[in-house]
């Protein structure tokens, strides 16, 4: 065991270190945090108070397997939380409407917005009003990060939104209907079936608008969705055999029908098989004819391009019925062995560490194609991962990214949310833009990326600005919490078990320690005066979520 | 008419053939952190594919004209592309007619032009293409760093602030340098904490954190340095207040498409004036994928960008004799429109490089030509210059640098001309207050 966790940790510091100048590599064999924590910090946004002792209680695996089957009834804080939010909605009088402004409930997601409803939203002359939908989208995103008992699943709908990344805030069409996305496609699917997923993003108003094939027509098509399907949604770049291969034949395995990768001529032809496939919204057809403007999925034969085509080396006659085309390129692209190995790599990457171990990658994508019909396939494999030697042998491998950062923050610390723009902007600022992130590629993986010199000077001071008196998007009783009658070096303790999953060194602990008793004993209760003990356990606090130790998971 | 393979260039490719022996591998002109000679590089990077065939158009090539119906940039009428003169008999290459910024700097021969331009692996993804553009190598495997942390590196620079990327994070050009900064204002890169009362030792424990040697420790560190040299060099009144950043030459930095392009320039602007001795600094423009409605895009984007350098090269005029900028894409975009209004990805593109130190006034190249056999693949506009052909001329003359060879491993291609080596004579009409060409 020892040696295979050295083994896999040398690794990934090794390959990624080359690429992004290193992963962290600060926790050894002997300060591998206990399997609670080290779930909570992967599979959950950090522990909040009392979540240690519970999945201690039932176990870990049983965690697992409560996780892996969420429940919305069994909900109550966060269903509250959502039920109970508002979010504020200012704008000035414009052509023909009035000025807003008020604080306004969550209501396309509490009163579960039709299409109908949505996408009327999106034709509303107040930009406000059509961003509305995604605005509630990322509100509730952060409460159930926050709060929701199925920490599992959240982490995996972020997993599955930068997977399938839509930019939501570049068509209004997009923004308006955001709801439904989230709803009906990541969330539907994110622990189900990945072909289902694949086609009802394709068939989705936001990927349609997003990457422009509801605008693809016969001659020539227009080639982006399909292009990122390939590259980004399935088989991924290490499959892209391009530089390679000028020839589908060429590519070893074609002749039998089994080609190890794809090539440009797999993009056209793909592109082709998903010409007419559109969302209504009202363009003309042809003379007279127009598509209803509802937002509505809608295939357009008039559009297709029936001739016969030959994606991954399968031969597809012309002239196949409405749709077919395309579902058939969506099964050969999702159950291709190379998607299988690109999904779980990537699992791994974001529940594991940044160069995951070649013998895990392939373990778990031998489960992904053992259950490509079964509508659990992701529950299965995410169960598979969740349970290997390699995931209760690594700990610090990953960076929190900032939402991890700003939630788990919260979450230790118990703090009352309410969810407002200014917290969105920081966000962003950041270098994390919920829904807003503009190329498809989602946002990086790769902890390297998340430690600019911008991003650790915005890490630190997030801490900060939560707790100020301006950002309001959340409130803090850390007085309130600490316990009486603990010594300064016991409160230190206190809030470094609370926030840390491994122990700091010795060195920080008394930095925090000589700012917490100041004056006084360490092995004392601290004195001063209460404006100076609240200003202290704020400091210390804050101190613990600016090491180095708070930024790893 | 036969847009058949020409050289663009004539005249001083074999003054420069004679100065380099024909390669720039060999090439050694200043000492590792000689800065006598060394250029400010300011890399933009226009992410998503360019239209270059939009951006610098054959206007009146027939194929052109057939593949690219109403997106083309047209002879004559309202959108007319801008004339620049440029030495192919028979064809007649215009600007964008949003360029007007750009025309001014060419005219005044700061800017020059590369067409036919790029990355010669024939992958048509975005991201992979940026990986080896930014790696700096033509094909598969994608190397350890970055080409400019390469060249960073092999110049063992110094100093306050050597290299910076004006946004959230570091770009993989600059990956692999360890002292490379983000930071998108300098105004505000500071610390800000809650607690006045123990913020010393709130100071002091933070500094204590970050003394060790794993990659956020490190990361943390060169962030408080960072920290410590921006508030050493910013502009502060009498009071300690920071200065707010004012633009010289009366440069107006641009709104709209080009708002985000324009605040980074002010940055790096800002940074320059400060005197941190930056070398290097990257500065990304998004926004150029053009799979559709490229009609209503692509000239808004232009906009953006050649008001936004114009402002920079306007505001930095000072510093024109140590400034290089290069403008360069992933890949540009097929010959032919789809239906969907717009461009799929293609390949050959243009380049742009502007400074005191550019030969500018000209394009290089050869042109490929358009007829479906001139073709990359049957669709693209080929590729007939490396575009580390470019960069590394740039590195060479303008950047002291001596081993070409490990900022481009296995590259050995001849230089362009299109930069002033160090000591020959710059020949220019004006340096300040380009007028803004009109039409």
């Amino acid at each position: 065991m020892t040696f295979s966790r050295r083994r896999f940790l040398g690794a990934g510091a090794t390959l990624a270190g080359a690429r992004m100048s290193g992963v962290p590599t600060q926790v050894t064999p002997s300060t591998l945090p206990p399997i609670e924590l080290i779930a909570l910090n992967r599979i959950a946004y950090g522990p909040r108070p009392g979540d240690i002792g519970r999945v201690q209680g039932m176990g870990f695996a049983a965690y697992v397997d409560e996780q892996l089957n969420p429940n919305d009834a069994d909900d109550a804080l966060c269903n509250q939380k959502i039920a109970e939010a508002r979010l504020r909605i200012q704008y000035n009088a414009g052509m023909g409407y009035p000025a807003v402004d008020e604080m306004r409930p969550l209501r396309t997601i509490v009163e579960n917005w039709s299409l109908t409803q949505l996408w009327s939203l999106s034709k509303n002359p107040a930009y406000q009003e059509r961003i509305r939908p995604v605005e509630e989208v990322r509100a509730a995103t952060l409460l159930r990060a926050v709060y929701s008992k199925w920490q599992l699943r959240e982490v995996l709908v972020e997993f599955w939104h930068n997977h399938f990344n839509v930019d939501a805030y570049s068509d209004s069409r997009i923004s308006a209907t955001w709801t439904l996305y989230d709803r009906d496609v990541i969330r539907r699917h994110c622990l189900g079936n990945f072909r289902s997923m694949v086609r009802d993003v394709a068939k989705s108003i936001a990927m349609g608008f997003y990457l422009d094939n509801a605008f693809s027509r016969d001659g020539p098509a227009n080639e982006n969705y399909a292009r990122e399907l390939f590259e980004l949604h399935t088989l991924g770049q290490e499959n892209y055999l391009n530089h390679l291969y000028n020839r589908w034949r060429d590519v070893p395995g074609a002749l039998e029908g089994n080609p190890v990768g794809y090539i440009d001529q797999d993009v056209y032809e793909a592109a082709r098989a998903f010409t007419g496939w559109t969302i209504a919204h009202g363009q003309t057809v042809s003379g007279n004819i127009r598509l209803p403007d509802t937002g509505e999925f809608a295939y357009v034969d008039l559009w297709h391009d029936n001739a016969q085509k030959r994606v991954l080396a399968f031969e597809i006659d012309p002239n196949q019925p409405p749709l077919s085309d395309g579902e058939t390129v969506i099964r050969l692209v999702s159950e291709h062995p190379g998607t299988a190995r690109h999904i779980c790599r990537k699992l791994c990457r974001r529940l594991l560490a940044d160069d995951p171990p070649d013998s895990l990658v392939n373990a778990l994508a031998s489960v992904w194609l053992t259950h490509k019909n079964a509508p659990d396939q992701i529950a299965r494999t995410v169960r598979a991962l969740l349970l290997s030697d390699e995931f209760a042998n690594t700990f610090g491998s990953k960076v929190k990214r900032p939402f991890e950062v700003i939630v788990s923050f919260l979450r230790a610390t118990n703090a009352d949310v309410t969810p407002n723009s200014g917290l969105f902007w920081q966000l962003q600022e950041m270098g994390y833009r919920m829904f807003n992130w503009g190329p498809p590629t989602g946002h990086p993986e790769e902890s390297a990326a998340w430690l600019s010199t911008n991003g650790m000077l915005r890490r630190w001071n997030i801490i900060n600005q939560l707790q100020s008196t301006w950002l309001k998007a959340a409130t803090f009783d850390l007085p309130g919490q600490t316990p009486a009658g603990l010594t300064s070096r016991q409160i230190v303790e206190f809030w470094i078990a609370r926030l840390l999953a491994i122990a700091p060194p010795p060195s920080t602990i008394n930095r925090l320690v000589d700012l917490m008793r100041q004056n006084g004993s360490a092995d004392a209760p601290p004195t001063g005066s209460a404006e100076e003990m609240t200003d202290r356990i704020r400091s210390v606090v804050t101190l613990i979520a600016m090491t180095p130790e708070f930024q790893l998971r | 008419m036969t847009l058949s393979r020409r050289n663009f260039v004539v005249g001083c490719s074999a003054a420069i053939a004679a100065l380099t022996g024909g390669a720039v591998r060999g090439l050694a002109f200043a000492q590792p952190g000689d800065t006598t000679h060394r250029d400010i590089l300011v890399v933009v990077f226009l992410r998503g594919g360019c239209d270059g065939l939009s951006l610098v158009a054959p206007v009146n090539d027939p194929f052109y004209r057939g593949a690219r119906g109403d997106l083309r940039v047209e002879e004559s009428g309202q959108n007319a592309g801008l004339r620049f003169g440029n030495p192919i008999p028979g064809a007649d290459f215009r600007l964008h007619p949003r360029a007007t910024p750009l025309l001014s700097l060419y005219i005044n021969r700061s800017l020059a032009i590369v067409h036919a331009c790029g990355l010669r692996n024939g992958t048509r993804s975005h991201f992979e293409a940026m990986d080896y553009m930014e790696g700096g190598i033509p094909e598969s495997g994608v190397p350890a760093n970055g080409w400019l942390a390469r060249y960073l590196n092999g110049i063992n620079a110094s100093g306050y602030l050597p290299a910076v990327s004006a946004s959230a994070r570091i770009p993989f050009s600059m990956t692999g340098f360890n002292d490379a900064a983000a930071l998108t204002d300098p105004g505000a890169f500071n610390l800000s904490w809650n607690s006045w009362r123990y913020r010393s030792q709130l100071d002091q424990a933070l500094d204590s954190f970050y003394s060790g040697d794993s990659p956020v420790q490190r990361a943390g560190r060169t962030t408080l340095t960072t920290i410590a040299r921006i508030n050493e060099r910013l502009p502060r009144d009498s009071q300690g207040r920071v200065i707010p950043y004012t633009p010289e030459n009366g440069a107006v930095y641009p709104g709209g498409r080009g708002a985000s392009l324009g605040s980074a320039l002010r940055t790096v602007a800002g940074l320059i004036k400060m005197d941190v001795g930056l070398i290097a600094a990257t500065v990304d423009y998004g926004g150029w994928d053009t799979h559709e409605g490229q009609s209503w895009i692509f000239p808004e984007l232009v906009a953006g960008l050649s008001e936004a350098l114009y402002a920079f090269y306007n505001d930095l005029w000072r510093y024109h004799h140590r400034l290089t900028i290069v403008v360069m894409s992933e890949f540009g975009r097929r010959l032919k429109a789809n239906r969907s209004s717009g461009t799929d990805h293609g390949h050959g593109n243009v380049m742009l490089a502007l400074g005191e130190g550019i030969r500018g006034g000209k394009m290089y190249g050869v042109w490929p030509g358009l007829a479906t056999e001139q073709l990359d693949n049957g669709v693209d506009l080929a590729i007939t210059t490396d575009y580390r052909a470019v960069l590394s001329e740039i590195l060479v003359k303008r950047g002291g640098h001596q081993a070409v060879d490990q900022v481009f491993p296995g590259f050995s291609g001849s230089p362009l001309g299109l930069a002033y080596a160090p000591g020959e004579t710059i020949e220019r009409p004006q340096r300040v207050n380009l007028p803004l060409v009109t039409r």
